[in-house]
């Protein structure tokens, strides 16, 4: 469990850590969007640039963010092979039947490979310097205007925050079934697919079984402490807009304007 | 002293089962009281606390908290003054850190957000947990996350504390901060405490004990008089320790607590 970089908070400081999770968040999205205008070697050297600059500031080891690639290798390697060797043209380097090498091909499958890399770095950055209950709090404020069409938007964020919250604790008792199934003679390593997904059934049921009486305890704790649905309660956590994420909305959209001047048309 | 707390002709059957959980039980809870609610697992300790604080609707009798009958109006009036510290830390801790989950019971009153600040810090200060603020509750210990839930039982200043067997999954270090941090709030701030436990020597920091069986309230005593009583298995409770000296060293059968017994032991030699 300890691998998965991607989603995983990484305690520090700096000013990535400093920013208001909200604006974190939704550049984070516009960033991903205004990725797929670029179109030209300037306007990727920008993208990666600003993402670079990103990184730096964060103060975070570009390690991390490598290791964010890994579960995505696949993914990358097989769509960049694909446009490498797919790509139409009328001037091939090399060709095998349906194969053929272009500079063309191998252009576009460079940008596509810097389009992963930048987008992955982008979010694995979101998610190293932000804790999941921020991000949980962020959602929280961007659905606000949802209450106007009567979406529960503080219950589903309570819901949310409490998923978040019993991740570890639901990672513990997993571990505890699986020490307990070993104990009766369970190998969950052997075996071809099939078998290991059947041996996984044993885990599942009995955690499905305790993930609920943990929720009934859950639920009396709860109401005992006076939550009744939500409505008329104040937030004790608060996230504040502060000068810093004006100049990084700014930044932002300087970058988008820069991308738009120096894309080819 | 004036009654806290008055049960009249309590019952309540749950609804998958054939025989009452709790069977016309009558008690008056003091004021300012410890008291002990021990029996075996099923007796209806816990059932009759759940009826106290409205979590459960009683099938019939009367509940009356600080002069207020528990009916659907008055009930979150009424949990309002009574905060529960349950048995698994693990189950009750809502927040993702140790002040959110403080905050808890003061977000869902509507309380400003400068005063909750104010409540939370004071709490914390309370049960010693002050410079653990940001921690989330995975890195604490047993006895430490049930600080924290006394703390946010506290921060909402209600008159009436019950322990539903919250010393039961903790190490013995665990349960002796968590016991002497409630005798602490017992003594200053003449709290009522309720505390439901198997723990003999818990028993014996409170005032009163009854004693279910079955759903019936069959014994109200005090610890001493709980101590000398012949078959304290049958109510699943073992023998205090000194108790058990005594019988193996044919001293009389009144109770003592560990320091008299201590003295007498001296005059021995």
């Amino acid at each position: 469990m300890d691998k998965l970089i991607f989603g995983r908070y990484l305690p520090g400081d700096s000013i990535i850590y400093r920013l208001d999770p909200r604006g974190k968040f939704l550049i984070t999205f516009y960033f991903i969007g205004i990725v797929f205008l670029a179109n030209n070697v300037a306007s990727y050297a920008l993208l990666l640039a600003f993402v670079l600059f990103s990184v730096y500031l964060s103060k975070i080891n570009i390690g991390f963010f490598i290791k964010g690639l890994r579960p995505m290798l696949f993914l990358i390697v097989f769509t960049v092979l694909l446009q490498m060797f797919f790509t139409p043209s009328t001037d091939p380097l090399w060709k095998f039947g349906v194969l053929q090498l272009s500079t063309d091909g191998m252009v576009i499958a460079g940008y596509i490979l810097l389009r992963f890399v930048v987008i992955i770095f982008i979010s694995t950055l979101l998610t190293l310097t932000t804790t999941p209950i921020e991000i949980s709090d962020s959602i929280e404020s961007i659905l606000k205007p949802l209450r106007y069409v009567k979406f529960p938007v503080t219950q589903v964020a309570l819901s949310l925050s409490i998923a978040l919250r019993f991740v570890p604790l639901l990672i513990d008792e997993t571990v505890k079934i699986m020490d307990a199934q070993r104990a009766r003679g369970v190998d969950f390593g052997e075996g071809g697919l099939l078998k290991r997904i059947k041996s996984f059934v044993p885990i599942l049921i009995p955690l499905f079984v305790s993930s609920f009486s943990i929720a009934y305890d859950l639920a009396i704790a709860m109401e005992s402490r006076g939550y009744k649905d939500g409505e008329g309660r104040t937030k004790y956590r608060q996230l504040h807009w502060k000068k810093i994420d004006n100049y990084t909305v700014l930044v932002i959209a300087l970058l988008t304007v820069c991308l738009l001047l120096v894309r080819s048309y | 002293m004036a009654n806290i707390i008055s049960i009249e002709n309590l019952s309540y059957t749950y609804p998958e089962s054939e025989s009452p959980a709790v069977d016309n039980v009558s008690l008056e809870i003091n004021k300012g009281e410890w008291i002990s609610i021990v029996g075996k697992n099923g007796s209806g300790k816990s059932t009759l606390t759940r009826l106290i604080d409205g979590l459960l609707e009683a099938s019939s009798g009367t509940i009356s908290v600080a002069g207020q009958k528990l009916t659907e109006e008055s009930l979150w009036d009424i949990r309002e003054k009574i905060g529960i510290v349950f048995q698994n830390p693990d189950h009750q801790f809502v927040g993702a850190t140790v002040e959110d989950d403080v905050a808890f019971g003061l977000e869902n009153q509507g309380i400003e957000r400068d005063q909750m600040v104010r409540e939370v810090d004071q709490a914390l200060k309370l049960v010693d947990m002050q410079d653990f603020k940001n921690r989330d509750p995975q890195s604490l210990s047993g006895g430490q996350k049930q600080r924290v839930a006394i703390a946010g039982v506290l921060a909402v200043n209600p008159e009436i504390i019950i322990l539903d067997e919250s010393t039961s999954m903790l190490d013995p270090e665990g349960r002796e901060t968590v016991l002497s941090l409630v005798k602490d709030l017992w003594q200053n701030k003449g709290m009522t405490i309720i505390s439901i436990t198997h723990d003999i020597q818990e028993t014996a920091l409170s005032q009163r004990v009854v004693i279910m069986k079955n759903g019936h309230l069959v014994e109200d005593l005090t610890p001493a008089q709980l101590f000398v009583m012949d078959d304290l298995k049958q109510y699943g409770l073992d023998k205090p320790f000194t108790t058990l000296l005594k019988e193996k060293l044919n001293f009389d059968p009144e109770y003592q607590d560990e320091e008299e017994l201590i003295s007498k032991l001296w005059k021995l030699n």
